[in-house]
């Protein structure tokens, strides 16, 4: 127990003692080290060999040899000096990197890479775009916004506070198709496709995850137009919440902006204290779970 | 190497490759780690690189012909690639530096994925992809409640007949409890059990020693999914000791491996099977 006790400091952190930083950026101000998070933020979700160097070289001069992956893609550099954090703070900014994603602002805005052979819809130029617009923006508790390619929904938009997916409307043509295939049919997770006489047939179950489209290597099924769904109001952590639908078919890069801006603010406004808390305030899904989805719209 | 070691781009013969560490850690990489995958991205790759929610890094754009160079390359620097297919992908777990750790996950992680992983040639085969996530407390930053099996460290907080001394550092910020479960009323620590996540982080905080950690215990949830279907996990058992979850881990991997039907997640085979397929006595 006695260890335990000695790695905290009792002092509250001291807001903006350090240039530029507030003091969300880290983690906990220890008496010895704090945890230092740097992410590639606002640019595009994806490092670069020299932010690597940079990473390195921080890691290397005033951390402690490791380098922490944490699952919104920020690389978690710890035990930086109290001393060192102004200088590893500015070889960082220098390479584009910044710290932050901590503390109750929007995190770091996650999209899946573009190079997926799966992807329906790149989502990275929309992701800097709501990263430049939103970034780091204070807010009533943490939000997470993720966007994800494809329905494989591997940046788990469906547990974070705003999660947009990328769909398509897939369209069977004409013509119809040779008898033996049935890719599409054995790729289709949901029931979704029927065969008859030749002709595909798509019904209502169908959730434009577009991998029947994928999947068709006759061009009996293509992608007639690529949009975005989106869900708020998901959550990981001590509890679990699944997304609700918001909106089903986005296809305007900047009606997304505005979609975003719209559920911020209303989150803003209507986000009170919780139950029983002189300091905590609600997350997106307990206002939701509060006041109905039509207090987002 | 085989197919499941890469994953394919949308550039015709170019593939990206997801690399992980083969030790000493498994959710952080070495600065000199960092460097060597820079200077193989700069190289063979276009230069970028991508960080993976299951903590591994994806370097996009190599080409097919140059994948032996690559993956020597990066076994001299301890890094090895896969992470994709029907098998168990990367175990992750929660940064080691974290304050709120009941108990560290990283070197419990490091050792499921060397059993799991470690041999090229017997890689575990599984029915379907298995997310193995190993949180140190209730707050589960590593999603352990929506992978197919997760384990997140739980402690047991006792009210002592130590005197409180109304500090009020557990309630009020930095350190106070962030669920709010706690309230000081006249002399004593009243702790509401409902809000509680248990992770313990009051006991190391009360300096008086009124609040203290009685026992560790270890969740293992089963079931759990994002992607396409996503679902919650299921509480399978509570553990006392890090071990016992990773024999159980170990046994529910076989099980897994015995009953599910090619392609069926865990999460599909407990609603097809219910929960009794493990085999064992709850």
């Amino acid at each position: 127990m006695e260890e335990s006790r000695e790695k905290f400091t009792l002092e509250t952190p001291q807001v903006g003692i350090i240039r530029g930083v507030a003091a969300r950026d880290i983690e906990v101000v220890g008496g010895k080290s704090v945890n230092l998070r740097a992410s590639a933020r606002p640019y595009r979700n994806v490092y670069t060999a020299a932010q690597l160097r940079a990473i390195k070289s921080v890691v290397e001069k005033y951390g402690s040899g490791k380098v922490h992956l944490t699952p919104r893609h920020n690389l978690e550099i710890p035990e930086v000096g109290q001393k060192n954090i102004d200088r590893a703070l500015k070889e960082l900014y220098g390479a584009g990197l910044f710290p932050g994603g901590a503390g109750s602002s929007v995190r770091n805005i996650f999209t899946c890479p573009d190079w997926c052979s799966k992807a329906v819809r790149p989502v990275q130029e929309i992701g800097t775009m709501v990263s430049r617009n939103f970034g780091d923006m204070d807010m009533p508790n943490k939000v997470t916004i993720s966007f994800a390619g494809c329905s494989n929904a591997c940046s788990r938009p469906q547990n974070s506070d705003i999660g947009i997916i990328a769909v398509g409307k897939v369209a069977a043509s004409e013509e119809g198709c040779p008898e033996d295939c049935a890719s599409c049919l054995s790729v289709c997770r949901f029931g979704a496709i029927r065969k008859l006489d030749g002709r595909i047939m798509l019904n209502e179950k169908c959730v434009d995850c577009c991998k029947c489209a994928q999947a068709c290597a006759h061009g009996g099924l293509g992608i007639a137009g690529t949009g975005f769904r989106v869900l708020i109001g998901g959550k990981e952590g001590t509890s679990v919440r699944f997304g609700v639908k918001y909106a089903d078919f986005v296809e305007d890069d900047f009606e997304i902006l505005e979609i975003v801006d719209r559920v911020l603010n209303c989150y803003r406004e209507k986000a009170r204290l919780r139950d029983g808390s002189t300091r905590k305030k609600e997350r997106l899904a307990e206002v939701m779970g509060r006041l109905g989805i039509a207090a987002f719209m | 190497m085989d197919a499941n070691d890469v994953t394919a781009g949308r550039a015709r013969g170019r593939v990206a490759l997801r690399v992980g560490s083969t030790g000493p850690y498994s959710s952080e990489l070495t600065a000199g780690q960092i460097g060597a995958i820079a200077d193989i991205a700069e190289r063979y790759g276009s230069g970028a690189v991508h960080v993976t929610p299951r903590q591994t890094m994806e370097i996009p754009h190599i080409d097919i012909a140059a994948l032996p160079d690559v993956t020597t390359l990066l076994a001299g620097h301890g890094l090895h690639i896969g992470y994709a297919g029907r098998r168990p992908r990367n175990v992750t777990a929660c940064s080691h530096w974290c304050l709120y750790n009941v108990a560290p996950m990283r070197d419990a992680a490091l050792q499921l994925n060397c059993l799991l992983n470690e041999n090229e040639n017997e890689k575990m085969p599984l029915p379907g992809k298995t997310n193995i996530s190993l949180s140190g407390c209730g707050f589960s930053c590593v999603r352990s409640r929506t992978s197919d099996v997760g384990v997140i460290a739980r402690s047991e907080i006792v009210i002592t007949d130590k005197k409180c001394k109304k500090c009020s550092l557990c309630v009020k910020e930095p350190l106070g409890c962030q669920v709010d479960a706690i309230t000081l009323a006249e002399g004593a620590v009243v702790i509401d059990r409902q809000k509680c996540v248990r992770c313990g982080f009051c006991s190391g905080v009360c300096r008086p020693g009124s609040i203290m950690m009685k026992s560790k215990s270890f969740d293992v949830f089963i079931g759990g999914n994002g992607g396409l279907k996503p679902r919650e996990a299921f509480l399978y058992r509570t553990v006392p000791s890090l071990r016992e979850a990773m024999e159980l881990i170990g046994s529910l991997l076989e099980g897994y491996r015995a009953h599910a039907r090619e392609g069926e997640r865990i999460g599909d085979l407990i609603e097809r099977a219910g929960m009794e397929w493990p085999g064992q006595k709850t």
